[in-house]
């Protein structure tokens, strides 16, 4: 292999792990940072950092409750930012430190927020028509964009764009699956509850 | 939605849709090591984008989470011993079955009652039956029991003066300079100091107590989750939530030669969730380098120094 297919080949491993053990999770978490009264665009920002961070590490084979791990990130970084930022909110910290011990989701609660691929699915029944026909036969299918692009007698960068309207809307239905949300996120993450002295 | 944050999305998206194309060459790479580079954050807009579409492959069969299952199976398969055992027990006057483990190990053994124990790292225990009695003297360390009914033959362990009796429960003893604590995860103990035998309390499942040399106790109820957390060494992992780093360290410290050392104390007080192998301090100090964006330094074989000493 030459290094830029190792790259290549290094960057899918990560985010087929990052698929199977992060994502159902991040919607549970954007509950709660809007919970804990983090703006949208911050909450963005800090989800974004988070999987920057695990980008980043060298391997992800020693996490063992990816769960945990992902949401102990954004709570850090969340309390950083935090107490970086002149005037503080005592109570603002405390309450988020006292976010605690429930985060960590039973077996069976953990279950409910998995990649599940009747989920996938669904999530592929909803988008546009076109683009969600390309995005089957890719997936589903297995077809190349190359395939894909004779058979519907049409250029190669025509289906990469479709290609991208699928990537971005797939994305943001796993961050803000709000309704679904709710419920997986309940059991993943509790009502705040202060820590007893 | 923020609009540097949206647009790396945007862009990222943009890049996991020709990576999925044709053939990704030097020069495709280049380019998209060019768009990593101009912001910080897009490394991680990248993966989001990428996840999200890796998460459309169908799936290949997973396995379960492996913490729990290990746990449960080795308490089942210790139960299921435990009452083999049991069913053949001969108490005899004998000289005791010592058991020792050095930095870092953790064994688990039958004794010679049919319960089982498990000894914690640099710990020892002795346990003999005499009388009918079933005693086990924990010398040092922390040990866990899981004990095997027998209401006619008491089960006590001795840890310095402390003493803690069960008749069929699984509990843990851990000494310490000035006493030894005690974690119940089933039934019900009794714990004492010797020579305050009248002083003697009850302690339940998803409880923990800790009782002092000269006999003052403290009692508090735990969560069951929190007990099984603080038990988590008997799978050979180290179980975080929302636990200061200090104590975390500390922990990794007791199992592994090679030391964690925070360079600045104030890291000491950051929090942490998470689970990880008892023998991989260095996997640990990473992640928490990372989370907290601070460096690890390994140079030295037998220190692993996180972040900067502060000016």
């Amino acid at each position: 292999m030459t290094p830029v297919d190792e790259a290549l080949a290094a960057r899918r491993q990560r985010a087929a792990w990052v698929a199977r053990e992060i994502l159902p999770h991040e919607a549970g978490v954007r509950t709660w940072l809007a919970r804990a009264k983090v703006r949208p665009e911050d909450a963005d920002e800090l989800v974004q950092e988070a999987y920057c961070r695990i980008a980043m590490l060298e391997a992800v084979q020693t996490i063992d409750r990816p769960d945990a791990y992902f949401f102990s990130i954004v709570r850090n970084l969340l309390l950083r930012r935090l107490r970086r930022e002149r005037i503080i909110r005592i109570d603002a910290i405390a309450e988020i430190e006292s976010f605690r011990d429930d985060v960590s989701p039973t077996p069976e609660q953990a279950a409910g927020a998995r990649l599940d691929y009747a989920r996938v699915l669904t999530l592929m029944g909803r988008l546009p028509e076109r683009c969600g026909e390309i995005v089957r036969l890719r997936k589903i299918e297995g077809w190349s964009q190359k395939r894909i692009a004779e058979h519907f007698d049409t250029t190669e960068k025509a289906v990469e764009k479709q290609v991208w309207l699928g990537v971005r809307a797939i994305q943001r239905a796993w961050s803000d699956a709000e309704g679904e949300a709710e419920t997986r996120s309940a059991a993943y993450i509790q009502t705040p509850r202060r820590r007893r002295p | 939605m923020n609009s540097q944050t949206s647009k790396n999305l945007d862009d990222a998206a943009a890049w996991v849709a020709r990576m999925d194309g044709m053939a990704w060459t030097d020069r495709d790479e280049a380019e998209l090591q060019a768009w990593l580079g101009g912001d910080p954050l897009r490394q991680g807009a990248l993966l989001q984008c990428q996840a999200a579409w890796s998460s459309l492959d169908r799936p290949r069969t997973q396995a379960a989470s492996p913490r729990r299952s290990v746990r449960r199976t080795w308490l089942a398969a210790s139960g299921l011993l435990a009452a083999s055992l049991a069913a053949v027990s001969v108490y005899l006057a004998q000289a005791p079955d010592a058991y020792q483990t050095q930095v870092g190990e953790i064994r688990r053994v039958p004794l010679a009652d049919g319960s089982v124990a498990a000894v914690n790292t640099a710990s020892r225990l002795e346990f003999k039956v005499v009388d009918g009695r079933r005693e086990a003297n924990l010398q040092r360390g922390e040990a866990w029991f899981q004990v095997a009914k027998d209401p006619r033959h008491p089960f006590v362990v001795e840890a310095g003066r402390v003493r803690v009796q069960a008749v069929g429960t699984a509990f843990s003893v851990r000494r310490s300079a000035e006493g030894a604590e005690v974690l119940v995860n089933e039934g019900v103990v009794e714990a004492w100091a010797a020579g305050a035998e009248g002083h003697r309390i009850r302690i339940g499942a998803g409880q923990r107590a800790f009782v002092t040399d000269d006999a003052a106790i403290t009692k508090v109820a735990a969560s069951p989750s929190s007990i099984d957390r603080a038990l988590a060494w008997r799978a050979g992992r180290i179980d975080l939530s929302n636990d200061q780093l200090g104590s975390a360290v500390a922990e990794f410290n007791r199992y592994n030669r090679a030391q964690i050392v925070l360079a600045d104390p104030s890291l000491a007080e950051e929090r942490f969730d998470g689970v990880f192998r008892i023998d991989d301090p260095a996997g640990f100090a990473a992640a928490i380098g990372l989370s907290l964006g601070q460096t690890v330094d390994q140079s030295d074989p037998k220190t692993i120094r996180i972040g900067q000493a502060a000016h």
